[in-house]
């Protein structure tokens, strides 16, 4: 008889037994179904988080071309060794093993004392950074350099950073690159990597108008999945003025994403669950004529310590062709990144303001135009009927007002007209403009044009602080009366008159197509259209006086460095305005040098104003002789460009 | 009953005896096992290899007199257009040694030229290599590039006593830093994953979105001389680029020489230390 078969079930205290086990058995199966079926999710959603990571790869930014497709801002590759700290768990746990050995060793031999002998953590870092220097060693070896691993900045990428690879070696030059792609073993945990970094082909050229980027750890990763893992990200770039700044949700690039699985000490287990690449950000075709540009910014560097800017316009849609400002600065010292010494030498030099769009000046007699304006408007002149005796001075309230005084002396110019007086810039006559027609006027007139406003040009830091004075405004902001010297002042755009390079510019392109607004852009569209604001509200023979009086300022006036054989661009009439105001900087007396300008007379396609500051106080400093010069430079250039279209480089640099 | 079932099993106990054996034994021993492995299995090859010679020998007997004296004719042709050649370079080389010690710059690191036949080649999906019947026997150093008329065959990986392994160009593991004809910019190179009996590609990559080639005009791709190959040596011919999603580079297949597939002897480039 076997044992089986002495066994009796029917027992009753062991069928309760039975029934004890089962309903314990029934409780654990319980469980185990609520964990397994119920908490499934939840369970799944937490190993999910713990073992996953997300890694966000940046996108390169967009390029930025000129209006004839030439490339002004792109991408240039980066090129840097790196070591993936995650294919050498087993190194560091040699290591690590051999470190505490030496240590454990030169305890016994007296070489050093128990309290010398290094945490288990400071172990750790150690044997890391040995295994590091070996791999940087190979590097050293194949490009002959002699780097040392940075122990605090591998300890922090380790600690924060563990899944993206660590660099060892950065900006390398692609020689260096191609020799390493050569050398370093397919498998090999040393890798060649490449990001993109922002170039600049023509180096300081539009620097204000293009801007530049910093580095950010801030990379967008929101609409990607895993949004709720834990994520590491490369370095990305975000703009931080100019055009990379206003336009840098367009420029930025789609970030990539990767997200891999993760062992328990964090380290990557290849390959990725999911991998999306990164995408460049959109192209951007601004306004600018790198051509014209370059004449403009070459112009101004003839004066070296000079400063100054010089905006140009496209009459009939307002698109920018050329906003030049100097001192400026190199942009490729911006990438990767803008050293102290270089930040500290364009912070001395004043490089960091965009005259174009932050430099608010007097306008000197360029604002005769607007007095010339508002005296036709108000019917108190004609162009022919009203002249004015022009003895070289005059007597206003208790000041004697003297015409163009300079060291020299002063102008007479006897019985002056209207047009002549524009072409000769006589301040005596537009005294005597000013004082009839009346301050309101002249500044309702001045801000028909809207030169008390922004332009609202597409770029950052556009100032809000220009002016256009009235007696009201003199009374409320400085509560003082305004007296006849005040009127005399502001006719010719002195005073506390003041407006950017920018705000005349458009002014004139908005003269030339005989309307008051212009709107000024840098997005480039072929096929823009022309701009249509309200009329500037002057007859046909009044707005025709004044553009005699203009153009005869570049034949015979003030400008007429335009009719020398040097200056004179044969076959073209300009139609442009001087202009010599003075300002105070340092309780010192500065003169800037103002010249206004659109082209051709009969059929006005491009608009200048340009700006220059002198930089010696009370020296004459007439807007003919300085600023004249850049203007046609600039004209010079568009003259060319227009008569021989097909000279112009076009796609040469298409992408 | 229960004897006879452990008999049985007793193959399977002896594999796992040997399995365990070999993971328990020392890593040094296992290296030498492996490599006595392959110095034995060598002569075998090396024979076969000789063998293959002494039948193509016994082939070429077959053909008759007049098609040896065409052949023969043919090869006076070439031989004088290489002659000729031999002599120009004779005195382009002297003209370098001339400048060079004139200007006082340093010898470029010359080549010692070792031509080797092919014994073997492994051509499959996951190996694409070659064995030569020349290893340290003469001084072959794992690494020394290997040509042929052709341009690049691929790199020498393991070099033993009487063969050495080269990597072929078409491998995967073999990556080189490369330029397009005619150009500057560094690119790289690697071989692609090349099915057997398929026509043999590699990869460039790293390629300036300025670079630009038409499908009509496939431009050739040589070695760039940063590495340890000679620059201007040909890798093989790229028709088509296209731009990554980030819009940095380019990338392409490049076509290899389908010759390579049947070379017979190649030339191992010894590196010899600059004069």
């Amino acid at each position: 008889m076997s044992i089986i078969e002495t066994y009796r079930p029917q027992h009753t205290r062991l069928l309760l037994f039975q029934a004890l086990i089962a309903a314990m058995l029934l409780v654990l199966a319980g469980g185990l179904a609520y964990r397994q079926i119920i908490q499934y999710g939840n369970y799944g959603e937490r190993e999910r988080l713990q073992n996953q990571r997300r890694v966000l790869v940046p996108g390169p930014r967009g390029n930025i071309y000129d209006r004839d497709n030439r490339l002004l801002v792109g991408n240039r590759s980066r090129f840097a060794v790196t070591l993936f700290l995650d294919e050498l768990r087993r190194e560091f746990r040699r290591e690590y093993i051999e470190v505490v050995r030496h240590y454990r060793e030169s305890e016994t031999s007296g070489d050093i004392t128990r309290s010398d002998r290094p945490s288990p953590a400071q172990f750790e870092q150690i044997a890391r950074a040995q295994v590091v220097q070996r791999y940087l060693d190979q590097i050293n070896r194949l490009l002959s350099r002699d780097e040392k691993v940075d122990m605090r900045e591998l300890n922090r990428h380790f600690q924060q950073q563990l899944l993206l690879p660590y660099i060892l070696l950065d900006d390398l030059k692609p020689e260096e690159f191609a020799r390493l792609i050569e050398q370093l073993p397919v498998q090999s945990p040393l890798q060649v990597y490449t990001s993109s970094t922002r170039y600049y082909p023509n180096g300081s050229t539009a620097a204000h108008v293009l801007g530049y980027v910093r580095t950010t750890d801030e990379v967008s990763g929101d609409d990607m999945s895993g949004e709720d893992l834990k994520t590491f990200a490369f370095k990305g770039t975000a703009g931080r003025d100019g055009l990379e700044l206003q336009y840098d949700p367009l420029l930025q690039g789609e970030t990539g994403s990767a997200i891999y699985r993760v062992d328990p000490a964090g380290f990557r287990v290849n390959p990725p669950l999911e991998k999306h690449a990164p995408h460049q950000g959109e192209r951007l075709d601004i306004t600018l004529d790198l051509d014209l540009q370059v004449a403009a910014e070459k112009a101004i560097d003839q004066f070296e310590t000079l400063k100054g800017a010089a905006v140009a316009l496209d009459v009939r849609t307002g698109e920018v062709l050329v906003l030049a400002s100097k001192p400026d600065y190199d942009l490729n010292e911006f990438s990767p990144r803008l050293s102290t010494a270089a930040a500290q030498k364009i912070h001395e030099t004043g490089a960091w303001t965009d005259l174009a769009i932050a430099g608010v000046y007097p306008p000197g007699s360029t604002f005769k135009l607007i007095t010339a304006i508002a005296g036709l408007r108000s019917g108190l002149i004609t162009p022919d009927g009203f002249t004015a005796d022009c003895e070289g001075t005059m007597r206003i309230g208790n000041r004697t007002f003297y015409c163009d005084k300079s060291p020299g002396g002063y102008q007479r110019h006897g019985i002056i007209a209207f047009r002549e007086a524009i072409a000769q810039s006589c301040d005596i006559y537009f005294y005597t403009v000013g004082i009839k027609i009346g301050p309101e006027a002249m500044a309702a007139e001045a801000r028909r044009f809207h030169l008390d406003q922004p332009t609202g040009i597409d770029l950052p830091y556009e100032v809000r602080r220009m002016l256009i004075p009235d007696p009201a405004w003199k009374k409320r902001v400085r509560d003082e009366a305004w007296f006849a010297g005040d009127t005399a002042n502001m006719a010719i755009g002195q005073g506390d008159v003041g407006v950017t390079p920018m705000d005349m510019a458009c002014f004139v392109a908005s003269l030339a197509r005989g309307e008051t607004t212009t709107r000024p852009t840098l997005l480039h569209d072929p096929h823009r259209a022309r701009q249509h604001t309200e009329p500037i509200g002057l007859t046909p023979a009044q707005f025709a006086a004044i553009v005699d009086g203009m153009e005869g300022c570049t034949i015979n006036g003030t400008a007429k460095i335009f009719a020398t054989p040097t200056y004179g661009i044969p076959g073209l009439r300009i139609a442009g305005k001087t202009g010599t105001a003075q300002t105070t900087r340092d309780g010192n007396k500065i003169n800037i040098a103002w010249f206004v300008c659109f082209a051709p007379v009969e059929n006005p396609q491009i608009a200048i104003a340009v700006a220059i500051e002198g930089d010696t106080p009370g020296e004459s400093f007439a807007g003919g002789h300085y600023a004249a010069p850049v203007a046609q430079a600039v004209l010079k250039a568009w003259f060319e460009k227009s008569q021989h279209p097909a000279a112009s480089p076009g796609s040469a640099a298409a992408n | 009953m229960s004897f006879k079932r452990f008999d049985q099993t007793k193959p399977f106990i002896t594999l796992g005896i040997i399995v365990l054996a070999w993971l328990l034994l020392p890593v040094a021993v296992k290296s030498f096992l492996r490599v006595t492995f392959f110095e034995l299995q060598a002569p075998v090859q090396v024979t076969a290899s000789y063998v293959r010679n002494l039948q193509d020998f016994w082939a070429d007997r077959t053909h008759s007199k007049d098609e040896l004296i065409e052949a023969a004719r043919e090869l006076r042709h070439v031989y004088a257009g290489y002659e000729f050649q031999a002599q120009q370079t004779e005195a382009q080389q002297a003209e370098i040694a001339r400048l060079e010690q004139l200007l006082r710059l340093p010898s470029n690191p010359n080549f010692r030229f070792e031509q080797a036949r092919v014994c073997r080649r492994d051509l499959s999906g996951w190996w694409q290599q070659l064995t030569i019947r020349k290893g340290s026997n003469y001084d072959l150093p794992v690494g020394a590039p290997v040509v042929y008329s052709g341009g690049v065959v691929g790199r020498v990986r393991e070099v033993r006593a009487y063969e050495a392994d080269v990597d072929l160009v078409s491998s995967p593991r073999l990556r080189l830093a490369a330029n397009f004809e005619n150009d500057t910019h560094p690119v790289s190179y690697q071989g692609g994953i090349n099915p057997p009996l398929a026509p043999a590609r590699g990869l460039v990559e790293f390629v300036p979105p300025d670079i630009v080639i038409y499908s009509s005009a496939p431009r050739r791709l040589v070695t760039s001389g940063l590495g340890e190959f000679p620059p201007g040596l040909t890798i093989g011919y790229v028709a088509r680029l296209e731009t990554s999603t980030d819009g940095l580079f380019q990338s392409g297949e490049v076509s290899l020489d389908p010759r390579l597939t049947e070379l017979t002897e190649v030339t191992v480039l010894v590196p010899q230390q600059p004069d």
